[in-house]
């Protein structure tokens, strides 16, 4: 375990750490607010699922990734976003293949549009 | 790297022990097994609501962190949108509340004649205050109405509040200040941090142009329906930029940049609330070049009562509605009501705003001609006759303008 920790890139180990004092620190500095931990299964089970769920946490609920809906060009287009706006450190070839393929496979485009609005008398 | 990150469950066990000063050290995992072997919390299912001091517990909260909370149309039936019903919008962690407001520190530099550095103390003794209400909307308010989908929180209509703001002019402030005729465009920075914590990188830093910027109806603002304005919006000092989406209205302000040059900082460019200038195919791969910045919001009518889903007595023939609309820059010039899906349409009774930038209460009576189930529409025409579209058109990546007709359902019998 201590080994594998080792063998983390600087920058990954970074943003860890700093995202996990981070997620202790929005818990005690805001009196009276406790943050809901999120927990990978409470989301769709497949392949890459815990992998995806890690990678993308280290700085925002996983509930963003989870109400989006799109198609592996456009889930491609975002994840590459979160390394040129937010200094994720880029997802080397097979990483990024494991987490398009969860994120393709789980969160796809919703068929029928599930915007706001939804009928409050159906399916009663 | 991967492997290394599913390790996270089991460093999450050790997190105490790095709160409590172990920054820097290689965490021990020994502890990490027993958490790992306690059972995940159950998935919540249906919406969830936001718990946080202060606020309404029926704001529907659309994420923990960064913390988001939008506040359904129902819950806006006041004139004044109270402090407690104001949405909640974050990019960044909440920083920590001040303990002495009046010594919080802003600056304004860059292209000015003199740089301005106050506190909030000097700020508020040196000028007049003024209290104005005015609607504040996030730049993604409706983006759930797009279809195919578009990335980011999944407003409806909920990202919008119209309380009143009490501050100074920035014009005022922007005289001593004299801005130079090199200025271009504005970059507004608060103290919230970025989402990894990164000290180098901004949560957001937005900005206007100079000609927006000079608009004498912008406030720095210190309180929230006469109290001090709290943490959570923006305390102890933000911007208001009325009418443009919210995220320019930098809150926990600390300086405002005045540029020669367009602003490169966070939430700018590429797509970030920006539209398309050719419409494109909804869903195709966008191109940076066709696109621009989204300055005014767009129209937008909410019905506030009754809530969607109401049922009403059997034999109502006369339902009473009241709702809100604004327009960005604009003001309302009509609102329209429909109980036939937009066939035909009545006018509602509009209030003029109480000042500019203000929105626009209205009520209606509409006939039902027997018992069942009714969809009441509402559209809002502003001064320049643009109207809302029955759908959220113009699609872009990141899903902004959508303010298609809001509906709402009710049950008679
Ligand atoms: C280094 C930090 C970081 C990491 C790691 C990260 N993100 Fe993000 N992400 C952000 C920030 C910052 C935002 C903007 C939040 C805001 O403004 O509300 C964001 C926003 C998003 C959004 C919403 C789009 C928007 O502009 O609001 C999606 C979708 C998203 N991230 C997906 C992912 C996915 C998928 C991963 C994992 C592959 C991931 N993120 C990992 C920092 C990160």
């Amino acid at each position: 375990m201590r080994r594998a920790w080792l063998a983390i890139s600087g920058t990954a180990l970074v943003v860890l750490v700093t995202s996990i004092v981070q997620q202790l620190h929005a818990q005690t500095q805001q009196p009276g607010f406790v943050q809901r931990e999120e927990a990978p299964e409470e989301f769709p089970s497949g392949a890459g699922r815990d992998e995806t769920f890690y990678a993308c946490t280290a700085c925002h609920g996983f509930q963003l990734v989870a109400q989006q809906g799109m198609n592996r060009r456009q889930w491609d287009e975002s994840v590459a976003l979160m390394s040129q706006k937010h200094n994720m450190p880029p997802l080397d070839d097979k990483d990024r293949e494991t987490i398009l393929n969860y994120l393709e496979t789980s969160f796809p485009p919703r068929a029928a549009p599930r915007g706001g609005w939804k009928n409050p008398f159906t399916n009663r | 790297m991967l492997d290394d990150l599913l390790n996270r469950r089991f460093f999450l066990g050790s997190a105490a022990a790095v709160g409590a000063g172990m920054v820097g050290a290689l965490p021990a995992v020994s502890t990490g097994k027993a958490f790992a072997q306690a059972a995940a919390p159950a998935a919540p299912k249906g919406p969830q609501y936001l718990k946080y001091p202060g606020k309404n517990d029926q704001l529907v909260l659309l994420g923990d962190r960064p913390l988001v909370a939008e506040t359904p149309e129902n819950l806006l039936d006041d004139d004044t949108t109270p402090t407690e019903k104001l949405f909640v919008r974050n990019n960044g962690q909440i920083p920590e509340e001040v303990k002495d407001p009046d010594q919080w520190k802003f600056v304004i530099d860059g292209e000015v004649k003199n740089k301005v550095e106050m506190t909030l103390g000097e700020l508020k003794s040196k000028f007049k205050p003024v209290t104005r209400r005015i609607v504040l909307e996030c730049g993604g308010n409706g983006r759930s109405f797009f279809s195919p989908e578009t990335r980011g929180n999944q407003w409806t209509n909920g990202g919008v509040g119209c309380p009143e703001w009490t501050g100074v002019r920035l014009a005022d402030v922007l005289k001593i200040a004299g801005v130079k005729p090199s200025a271009v465009f504005t970059g507004h920075y608060g103290s919230d941090p970025h989402l990894s914590g990164d000290a180098g990188k901004q949560a957001i830093s937005r900005g206007v142009p100079i000609k927006k910027l000079m608009d004498e109806n912008n406030l720095l603002v210190w309180a929230l329906n006469g109290q001090p304005l709290p943490n959570i919006h923006g305390g102890p000092l933000r911007l208001i930029i009325p009418g443009w989406p919210g995220s320019v209205s930098a809150k926990w302000l600390t300086r405002i940049w005045v540029r020669d040059r367009y602003h490169d900082g966070q939430g700018m460019g590429q797509f970030s609330y920006r539209v398309a200038v050719k419409p494109m195919v909804p869903g195709d791969k966008a191109d940076e070049k066709n696109f621009r910045d989204l300055e005014s919001m767009p129209v937008r009518s909410i019905i506030t009562s009754p809530a969607n889903g109401a049922k009403i007595a059997a034999g109502t023939k006369d339902i009473k509605l009241r709702g809100a609309a604004w327009a960005g820059d604009l003001t309302v010039k009509l609102v329209e009501v429909s109980t036939d899906f937009g066939a035909t349409w009545t006018k509602a009774k509009l209030q003029a705003p109480k000042n500019k930038y203000d929105w626009q209460r209205w009520t209606s009576v509409v006939k039902l001609p027997s018992d069942g189930y009714y969809e009441i529409w509402t559209r809002g025409i502003d001064s320049r006759g643009v109207a809302q579209p029955h759908i959220a058109g113009s699609w872009n990546p990141q899903g902004y303008g959508g303010n298609q007709m809001h509906r709402v359902a009710v049950l008679v019998g």
